[in-house]
């Protein structure tokens, strides 16, 4: 097995790279991040919807989703709901968050998935695995992983 | 088995190891959960492909069988040329999007504009437009389908090389590493008490010297 040289100065060398290593891991997971959340009106107006991404990218998003998400809420919600929605994914297998910045993404949620649900803590709306894969499948290109580190860590 | 990595036994080199073990524990947590997250997608992705496989077949033979239906209709040379003239704009918009960092091609058939189906609608009946229906919806159900099998593509290499790394850190460095602290900590106990021991000798022999 290959063990790295870790006497003298190297160790420090091998300490650095693996941080590299976890900052570029954390990079590559979250490279998919919005630069800014565009809200679902502004999306409609656009001949090609796209959402630019943290690592310079830009995102399509799909017109038939953006007109599945109109259908869900009313028109008077399409300014206050910013796509994509946001899941934060924090050292829990079993669930997620989804990050709420209004009532409006709670709403669609709750739309989404026919039962009515509600944020334990204050833009924290937990949802687990079997309820992230449907919201998934139905918003494949307006929902987004976030990947962090609990505090713990 | 754990193997020990050499390292000198000293404090400062311990708690390096310790910061060394806290880094890769976070780099394996979010390993687990990255790949979590693409094995849900990958099993997701599977199963619409199989049904957009189902849908495909059904699409091209409806398409098939109301184009025959038309030729059989019109004749195959007068379809033809009535078809000949006909010009359909069919875009599709292509784009990525990303997946916990894996980069899947994202295609949608856009809606065509106008309502035109360009052939002549006076001259023609209502099976070339139903045959023309369906070669849309067949070619919808292709283009999905196309997207799912490229995702799917993607999304299982991935799955390789993160369960590579995970398992290179769950099972080869993270143990080696708790080896290491353990097999360093009961060495600095063992040395804690040589030197207890020691003291207590030299104490017993200076307290000789002074009753001689």
């Amino acid at each position: 097995m290959y063990t790295p040289d870790l006497s003298g100065d190297s160790q420090s060398r091998y300490d650095r790279l693996m941080e590299t290593y976890l900052s570029t891991e954390l990079r590559l997971v979250n490279s998919g991040l919005p630069r800014v959340q565009v809200s679902l009106s502004q999306l409609l107006a656009e001949p090609q919807p796209q959402i630019s991404c943290a690592d310079g990218t830009q995102q399509m998003v799909k017109r038939s989703e953006l007109r599945y998400l109109a259908g869900l809420l009313d028109p008077a919600d399409y300014d206050s709901l910013l796509l994509p929605v946001l899941i934060e994914m924090a050292g829990q297998q079993s669930e997620a968050t989804v990050l709420c910045r209004t009532e409006t993404e709670v709403k669609l949620i709750s739309a989404m998935l026919e039962m009515n649900m509600r944020c334990e803590q204050p833009g924290r709306l937990r949802i687990y695995k079997p309820q992230m894969a449907l919201i998934r499948k139905k918003m494949q290109t307006t929902t987004q992983y976030v990947f962090s580190l609990s505090v713990e860590n | 088995m754990a193997q020990l990595i050499k390292v000198r036994p000293t404090k400062i080199e311990l708690v390096k190891l310790k910061r060394r073990l806290s880094l890769s524990s976070r780099i394996h947590k979010i390993m687990k959960d990255r790949l979590s997250i693409l094995t849900m997608e990958f099993l997701q992705a599977a199963r619409q492909t199989v049904t957009a496989k189902q849908h495909t077949i059904d699409a091209m033979t409806q398409a098939y069988k109301a184009m025959t239906i038309a030729s059989g209709y019109h004749g195959y040379v007068a379809l033809q040329k009535e078809l000949a003239a006909s010009q359909a704009d069919i875009t599709v918009t292509a784009g990525p999007r990303n997946v916990a960092g894996v980069r899947i091609p994202s295609l949608e058939l856009n809606e065509p504009t106008g309502g035109l189906r360009g052939y002549n609608l006076a001259q023609t009946s209502s099976l070339v437009d139903s045959a023309s229906d369906t070669a849309r919806e067949a070619l919808r159900v292709i283009i999905e389908l196309a997207e799912l099998q490229r995702g799917l593509e993607l999304l299982g290499t991935e799955i390789n090389r993160t369960k590579r790394i995970a398992n290179a850190l769950e099972y080869i460095l993270i143990p080696n590493l708790k080896a290491t602290i353990r097999f360093l900590a009961m060495k600095f106990e063992e040395r804690d008490r040589e030197e207890k021991s020691r003291l207590k000798r030299v104490k017993v022999i200076l307290a000789r010297k002074v009753v001689v």
